[in-house]
């Protein structure tokens, strides 16, 4: 086991050399040069036994979208383990000469250094730029650690549809204390509301049926009849199961029993009367997912006032 | 009722209040049908059809939405839906095919063979639209989209209005139309008058939306965003801290191809009396109250107005006219203008043109404003730089080696590195107090990854959902043909000692003339 003394000057310091070196094969070259991209600070909670290489692809998709300083805290079970170390993540975009680089911490470390930890990202961040916390470990919230890491960010970012993940009640607790919070089970639907709004225009539908694949609701479905409930209320909205194997997602949507959607992986069909159509919905990967929920840093009411209303 | 939309969006569609998510939601498109003239041109390939292909890959077009095309050639709708999925796939920008999509897209696409001369076209069109509202659920709205030859706009216009398709049908009201047509409106101040009033006598003047792809760029759009979304730069945005503006739009390629079309309009008439004087216009408008279409055009208007109309002999001193001879473009030989395919080998057409401006109202007296433009530059490049005025004072005269204080720039990059950039002084590190300038820049696509849509995706979507921010209105283009009338006819009277720069340079040495008159000198980009 190795326990290292951090101190966020010397990972800043670390960070700085990093640029030096990266950027020298490209100035001894006369290249075009490299671009510091940095549009806010990221900071990630993960599980160390979640598959690292599949994590490093979605923040590298996601730097792309958002150049961000990243750090990410990946916390082990044990004792007295404490470690750091820095890298870069370069792209060069297509049709453009210059590379664009985000810099990335990554802290490893047992759940006993977690106030070390929240003591050396603190001072990590970039001044004056949003912070966003993902919250992908299972292990802060079953330390009921969560409200220690709230201070590190503007908004935290959650995925109730994750084993492990904070449900409804903690969602709705952090709501309660004014903290802005996400949940990408919340944006998972976000094309299929979207739909739907677009498909009703101003027609106020009798009935609408969420019906879900599975044995149980699944947050999606929940949203979604909150949603609807909320938004529509002259109109009666219920959920009820499709029976099969499925995980609770919305698996067919009827409207007035004249419309129906079918969403499916990343599209759905829907019928409207004779005509039948194929709409995209977007890949529902984590990386679209988080890409479009890194852009909201305020209160987001329509989603809180979903959650009020589960919570209820 | 509001539409569901972006939160800047302005569209009055119709849905339910308690389903809209404007934090989250895109704007999307009503249920219509696009009726594209010119069908078979290079603009419905290379633009539209992408255009409303990649709106349709974001979900953003309404079920049942269809694309009827027209031209004269003969072919059935499984041909058009042929080229226009050939079309798609190759000129579709950074974004993928689904090929699922595309099967779904093209039950909407469908084609009408018809002459523009020829009256009974109209009436199968009439029927063809009314089958296509009936199949498609389309509401009977209808966007008619005239990518066609200019000299067919009005004859268009009034063939459609001649079997009522310019207004909603009977039985109804709701329903609505409009048509959408491409620069060049007109070629002069008379004959824009002249289309203007052909194509009112049809459609209501709500109803035509004149296309500036130029205002559909983000970066342009951004420039709204950048003086109204910020406390910092508004109260130095005038002629008390401006010294003077440059508007930069050059081209490193020559005509290619497009010699025959270019030699009759000329870069004054092509670029400069549309694109770059709504680009100034958007530099040095005034704040609209709000940001609803009529009150940002309004705005617009009012600022192109206020431009300094040119005395005949004026001009001499505030424009110049360029045509580019043979040169070298890096290691490339390229050919003069008129050694061009297509081009009269004596033309006199303006490959490159400069006008200084200047804007009468409070905030910009005194001000210039150069714009130029012009093919065969050394690169491609367009911008504006705001040069501020120096500090009262040269305190580090000698760090600067005697000359003045290095002015603030601030630079507006609209392509191809979107961006912005302040220019400012600061002190080499070392002993002594040595000066020089240094550069602070934001980067689009460093600080958003994120696709930007065409101009073509954004200007459709406006129209289809009835958003005209972004359109030039009959006065804007009234005021701009008026701007640059004297320049026209005053190049008409001369005869030019063209070609008068080499490809591959930054234009006449007229041109610099013109700026070191004022005291200045052209930016390098």
């Amino acid at each position: 086991m190795s326990c290292e003394i951090i101190k966020p000057d010397r990972i800043l310091k670390e960070l700085g050399e990093l640029w030096s070196d990266t950027a020298k094969p490209e100035v001894e070259s006369n290249g075009d040069g490299l671009l510091r991209a940095c549009a806010m600070t990221l900071i990630s909670f993960v599980d160390d036994e979640e598959d690292p290489m599949a994590l490093g692809e979605t923040l590298a998709l996601l730097m792309r979208e958002h150049p961000s300083r990243s750090i990410v805290v990946r916390l082990r079970e044990g004792e007295d383990f404490l470690e750091s170390r820095v890298l870069a993540q370069c792209w060069k975009p297509f049709g453009h000469r210059k590379q664009i680089c985000c810099e990335q911490v990554e802290l490893t470390a047992t759940m006993n250094h977690l106030q070390d930890v929240a003591s050396v990202v603190g001072p990590l961040a970039v001044p004056d730029l949003p912070r966003l916390i993902l919250l992908r470990s299972a292990r802060v919230v079953r330390a009921g650690a969560l409200r220690k890491i709230l201070p590190l960010g503007d908004k935290i970012i959650v995925d109730s549809a994750r084993p492990g993940a904070p449900g409804f009640g903690e969602l709705g607790a952090l709501l309660d204390s004014g903290q802005i919070a996400g949940d990408l089970a919340w944006t998972r639907i976000t094309e299929l509301r979207a739909l739907i709004a677009h498909l009703l225009g101003d027609t106020v539908p009798k009935s609408i049926t969420i019906e879900y694949a599975g044995r149980e609701a699944g947050p999606e479905t929940r949203y979604l009849e909150a949603w609807l409930a909320g938004g529509l209320p002259e109109t009666a909205v219920r959920i009820r199961g499709a029976g099969g194997e499925g995980n609770g997602w919305p698996a067919v949507i009827r409207i007035d029993e004249t419309t129906v959607i079918r969403p499916g992986d990343g599209c759905a069909e829907i019928e409207m009367g004779h005509l039948k159509e194929h709409v995209s919905l977007g890949t529902g990967k984590d990386d679209e997912l988080l890409n479009a929920e890194l852009k909201i840093v305020v209160h987001d009411p329509v989603f809180e006032r979903a959650l009020n209303r589960i919570t209820a | 009722m509001p539409r569901l939309s972006a939160p800047f969006a302005t569209v009055n569609v119709m849905s339910l209040e308690g389903l809209e998510d404007p934090l989250r939601f895109s704007k999307k498109a009503p249920p219509c049908a696009v009726v594209i003239y010119g069908a078979n041109g290079d603009l419905t390939k290379r633009k539209l059809m992408p255009a409303l292909y990649r709106l349709a890959f974001e979900g953003r077009l309404a079920p049942g939405f269809a694309v009827v095309g027209v031209s004269r050639t003969a072919m059935s709708n499984e041909e058009f839906r042929a080229r226009m999925r050939e079309s798609v796939m190759k000129f579709l920008e950074d974004s993928p095919f689904d090929e699922q999509l595309w099967i779904s897209f093209e039950q909407g696409l469908t084609y009408v063979a018809g002459d523009v001369g020829v009256p009974e076209s109209y009436g199968v069109l009439a029927s063809h639209l009314a089958s296509v509202t009936a199949n498609r659920q389309t509401d009977g709205n209808v966007l008619f989209y005239l990518s066609t030859q200019p000299s067919q706009y009005a004859q268009i216009a009034e063939g459609l209005g001649s079997v009522g398709l310019n207004r909603a049908p009977a039985g109804n009201p709701e329903a609505w139309r409009r048509i959408v047509i491409e620069k060049p409106f007109g070629h002069d101040l008379v004959s824009a008058g002249v289309l203007n009033s052909r194509l009112q006598a049809v459609f209501n003047e709500r109803d035509i939306y004149r296309i500036d792809h130029y205002l559909g760029k983000e970066t342009v759009q951004n420039i709204m965003a950048f003086r109204f979304g910020n406390g910092i730069f508004e109260p130095l945005w005038n002629r008390t801290y401006v010294d003077h503006v440059q508007i930069t739009a050059a081209e490193s390629i020559g005509v290619e191809g497009r010699g025959a079309y270019y030699q009759e309009a000329g870069a004054l008439r092509d670029m400069i009396q549309n694109h770059l004087l709504q680009v100034l216009a958007t530099v040095a408008m005034e704040p609209a109250a709000s940001f609803t279409s009529d009150a940002v055009r309004d705005e617009r208007a009012k600022l192109l107005r206020a431009i300094r109309i040119m005395r005949p002999d004026q001009v001499a001193d505030n424009a110049v006219a360029g045509q580019y001879g043979p040169g070298r473009a890096g290691s490339e030989q390229v050919p003069g203008f008129r050694q061009e395919k297509g081009v009269d080998p004596h033309a006199s057409t303006d490959t490159y043109a400069a006008v200084t401006f200047l804007v009468d109202n409070w905030r910009w007296s005194g001000v210039p404003f150069y714009i130029r433009t012009g093919k065969a530059l050394p690169k491609r490049v367009t911008e504006i730089a705001i040069q501020f005025r120096t500090a009262p004072l040269a305190m580090f005269r000698k760090a600067t080696a005697g000359a003045e204080a290095i002015p603030n720039v601030l630079i507006l990059r609209i392509q191809p590195e979107e961006g912005i950039s302040l220019r400012f002084a600061s002190k080499r590190p070392g002993s002594g107090m040595q000066i020089r300038p240094v550069s602070m820049d934001f980067n689009y696509g460093s600080s958003f990854g994120e696709r930007s849509p065409s101009a073509y995706e954004t200007l459709l979507l406006d129209a289809i959902t009835g958003d005209a921010t972004l359109y030039t209105r009959q006065d804007m283009v009234d005021a701009s043909w008026t701007a640059v009338q004297p320049i026209l006819d005053y190049w008409h009277m001369q005869k030019f000692d063209f070609p008068n720069y080499a490809a591959g340079s930054w234009g006449p040495a007229a041109s610099d003339e013109m700026l070191r008159r004022w005291g200045h000198e052209w930016r390098r980009p």
